[in-house]
């Protein structure tokens, strides 16, 4: 079954999970007004449909009702390659039906491939939308080794961790998930559309809502939800202290989930809430190796790590060290004592080998030295 | 009886020779001027019956028709006042009309008979040279800028009667008293060792200056962007001879010489409200674009994502080819443009992008900073000079060069360039095309190495390949050194100039 196979095939969802899809895009607004309370929209969206229309229809509530008892099927706007599938049917992930009243899922990239790929153990990598280049390097460098090992990456389709991983995880070999606040059809914003459409012709993406629904605030903290439900492990690479981006640690803690977070700087404000996680007893976690662990409750490989950093020339592995320890401009390496053009040379050369990136204002941001690739 | 003298007008940067025929006839009393000319030469009527009579000779009371020859190119200015009377003059017999042949007469008449200085003098001057007409007669207070052309006869006149007196082989006024020729760099320029704490970003800069690289200055706000790119002025080398001629020629038809030869380079800072035609020219007929007056020196866009994008846009054929051609409905115009272009960015909209976690912009507010900036524009940027938010440690630290040595250095390393380039009809690196840099840089086998795997990649594009060898070619004449060796070339990668924007990996 692909995406090209019969109508049939691609229709898994029955009437009355449609009939919950639908009633949640009518409720799009009201939805969103209580997206901002600390945990409120998880338990909302575990309500049952005349409950739901009760808390948040207000004075539309006799209309809705009514719309809601003659609902058919066919008032859903339907588009072509876009497969729906409720948790009633076999083939429904089965992680993700531990959710109160789990999602009908839209998913375009075939129903085959989504069975397969939640079939495999699922890593979530969730974080702020804000991050460093720290978060991305590492979220990045964390999906592509694991999509690497068989493992499927779920992300959002979002700024900043979500999108790092998501692209890590196509360079790692493809095995990626990928939830869409809004309707499937509507690709918002127009940036992300390449990134859609690579993820749509090698792994799946997802939505909760039927095609045409624009995307609200309230859609990202859901998406968060499906993507921790959907995982055995959830990592948290980069998160602020808000709950925004704790929602899914805390999604995948009240599912008793696994719950893993990358460290940062202590006194980085971008990785505070990950650390209040490792305080509260998170797995630590440095590498996509550390992942495969807890995943599969097993030893690491007894293989010592290939260290391009120790093959290196000391004029090079000095000028990484002292990026690594923080001294990452040329201005301040300059200051440290190095000579302009030789240092220059050196960044250069680290660049080109593929062990330092430039990031922002200037700066040079150390890759990790194991998943670099071999110096031509 | 019928009188023709000699005179130019001004188009665009160019001049046209005019011929001013003033015939006076029996018939009521009239002045006629016919040749499409514009309004300030129709006015000349009454300056010139003016003048005339305030200088004691006589306006005939007759029918007077001027033409000004060719009749289908338009002039403008007053500058042809002075043809115009000397021509009446001779038509009405207090003049020999033979003594017009041989003289080039060009200024505009005050109601006194006082000769008046007009914009583009010099261009005139060497128009008058080069089609060999003779004599010049203009303006006493402009007579230094005519005498910039060599073998050129000038005669100044203070005023309509001395004009007629040089005409009838009588002595030239003598010469105002000469305001020196300033070659060289004025002492106005601030120094380049009031900059502390940014060694990388000031060695950039210096790189830039000695190669004429487009130069792109990216840094936190209050780092010293505008600060340093004021001191660009103090270490580029004095303008050549010639180079001052052609920046004293437009100067002098924008109407902004006080006479003498411009020595400084020009340095333009146009605010970011500028509009195109502000930038490029041809606003109207006879207007000169920024572009074209930063021609030989430094055009300075400061904030650069605020100006308008049409507005970069329209900087890539000057940037490309040196010049820029204005086609309007009813004149086309080819100026030069060859600049060193120096613009300053904050890395991204909020400016603390990379400053800690002080950023706060949001991912689309990145992205349309970036738009504004990358593309067609940043890829003729060669070099990135990086301020540092941290360098505030080392105000009191010593400055790592001052302008004095940075100009020996600079002017060194383009004395090399030029010996080198000589064959190829260019002066800087900068200017050197594919071919040229195929003949003149060649790479050992570990530069060859470095440039494979940046392209393998996918740090640098082909065009990209071309800035970075162009300036490695430079960083290598500054350190006095005949081949491009593999340090220069990593210099040049890690100074190459899209690398600056915020939040570019991200995308």
């Amino acid at each position: 079954m692909t995406t090209g196979g019969s109508e049939a095939a691609d229709r898994a969802a029955c009437a009355s999970c449609l009939r919950r899809s639908w009633l949640l895009a009518q409720l799009s607004g009201p939805l969103d007004c209580n997206c901002r309370a600390d945990g409120r929209l998880i338990d909302l969206l575990a309500l049952g449909d005349d409950e739901l229309m009760r808390a948040l229809a207000g004075r539309r509530l006799e209309e809705l009702r009514g719309r809601h008892a003659r609902f058919q099927p066919s008032e859903l706007a339907r588009v072509d390659g876009i497969a729906e599938i409720c948790r009633h049917d076999r083939g429904y992930p089965a992680a993700l039906r531990a959710v109160g009243v789990a999602p009908t899922l839209f998913a375009a990239g075939g129903l085959a491939r989504l069975m397969g790929l939640t079939a495999r153990p699922v890593v979530a990598i969730v974080g702020t939308g804000r991050a460093t280049d720290y978060g991305i390097e590492i979220a990045g460098t964390l999906a592509r080794g694991l999509a690497a090992s068989g493992v499927t990456v779920a992300g959002e389709l979002a700024d900043g961790i979500g999108q790092a991983g998501l692209t890590g995880a196509l360079e790692g070999g493809g095995a990626a998930v990928s939830v869409l606040g809004g309707g499937m059809d509507v690709a918002a914003p127009a940036r992300r559309r390449p990134l859609l459409a690579e993820i749509k012709r090698a792994g799946v993406a997802v939505s909760e809502l039927p095609c045409g629904t624009a995307p609200r605030r309230w859609c990202a903290a859901a998406g968060t939800r499906i993507v921790a439900a959907t995982a055995a492990v959830t990592v948290v690479v980069e998160a602020g202290d808000s709950a925004r981006e704790l929602a899914g640690a805390r999604v995948a803690q009240a599912l008793g989930r696994t719950v893993a977070a990358v460290p940062g700087r202590v006194s980085s404000r971008a990785s505070c809430g990950s650390h209040a996680l490792l305080r509260e007893g998170a797995q630590l976690v440095s590498g996509a190796a550390d992942v495969l662990e807890l995943l599969c409750d097993c030893d690491r490989p007894a293989q010592a790590p290939r260290d391009v950093r120790l093959q290196l020339e000391p004029r090079l592995r000095t000028v990484l060290e002292s990026v690594g320890a923080g001294i990452d401009t040329p201005q301040k390496l300059i200051g440290d004592g190095a000579e302009s053009g030789a240092l220059l040379q050196a960044l250069s050369e680290l660049e080109l080998m593929g062990l330092l990136a430039r990031g922002d204002g200037g700066r040079y941001v150390a890759c990790n030295a194991l998943d670099a690739p071999a110096v031509r | 009886m019928l009188a023709r003298a000699h005179t130019f007008t001004i188009e665009g940067l160019h001049t046209r020779h005019v011929t001013v025929e003033v015939d006076v006839r029996t018939g009521l009393p009239a002045f006629t001027i016919v040749g499409l000319a514009d309004a300030a030469v129709r006015e000349a009527r009454e300056r010139v019956r003016a003048a005339i009579l305030n200088s004691g000779y006589e306006f005939p009371a007759r029918r007077i028709v001027a033409s000004l020859a060719p009749g289908d190119v338009p002039k403008v200015g007053a500058a042809l006042d002075l043809a115009l009377a000397c021509a009446l003059l001779a038509a009405s017999g207090q003049l020999p009309r033979e003594r017009l042949d041989g003289h080039v007469l060009f200024g505009e008449l005050a109601l006194d008979g006082e000769v008046r200085p007009c914009r583009g003098t010099l261009a005139v001057a060497q128009a008058t040279r080069q089609a060999g007409l003779g004599r010049l007669i203009l303006a006493g207070a402009r007579a230094h800028e005519a005498r910039l052309v060599e073998g050129l006869d000038v005669a100044p006149a203070q005023r309509l009667s001395s004009a007629v007196r040089v005409l009838c082989g009588g002595e030239a006024d003598a010469l105002l008293a000469r305001t020196p020729d300033a070659v060289g760099p004025s002492e106005a320029w601030p120094d380049l060792n009031d900059v502390r704490g940014q060694d990388h970003a000031v060695r950039a800069l210096v790189i830039a200056a000695a190669g004429g690289h487009n130069c792109l200055l990216s840094g936190p706000p209050g780092t010293g962007k505008t600060m340093l790119a004021q001191r660009i002025g103090s270490i580029l080398p004095p303008l050549s001879r010639t180079e001052a001629i052609e920046v004293t020629r437009i100067r002098s038809i924008a109407g902004s010489v006080a006479g003498g030869l411009v020595g400084e380079r020009p340095w333009r800072a146009p605010h970011h409200s500028i509009t195109t035609a502000g930038l490029i020219g041809g606003a109207r007929r006879d207007s000169i674009g920024e572009v074209v007056l930063a021609h030989n020196g430094v055009l300075f866009l400061d904030e650069l994502s605020e100006f308008a994008r049409p507005v970069l846009e329209a900087l890539r054929q000057p940037l490309e080819d040196g010049r820029v051609a204005i086609v309007r409905a009813r004149h086309s115009t080819i100026y030069p443009a060859r600049f060193m272009l120096l613009a300053a960015t904050n890395p991204c909209p909020c400016g603390y992008a990379g400053v800690g976690e002080r950023c706060r912009c949001s991912e689309a507010e990145l992205a349309r900073h970036r738009r504004r900036l990358s593309g067609p524009l940043l890829d003729r940027i060669d070099l990135l000079a990086q301020l540092d938010h941290d360098a505030g440690d080392d105000l009191g630290s010593s400055a790592p060069i001052g302008s004095a040595r940075a100009r020996e250095l600079v002017t060194d390393a383009r004395e090399r360039q030029a010996a080198r380039l000589r064959e190829d009809g260019v002066t800087l690196n900068a200017h050197m095309n594919a071919a040229v840099l195929r003949r003149r840089v060649t790479l050992d086998e570990r530069g060859e190495a470095m440039l494979r795997s940046a392209r393998e990649r996918g740090m640098l594009s082909a065009r990209g390949r071309h800035r970075v060898l162009r300036v490695a070619r430079t960083i290598a004449d500054l350190n006095a050194s005949g081949r491009v060796r593999a340090r220069d070339l990593g210099s040049a990668i890690a100074l190459r100039g899209d690398a600056g924007l915020a939040g570019k990996r991200a995308a």
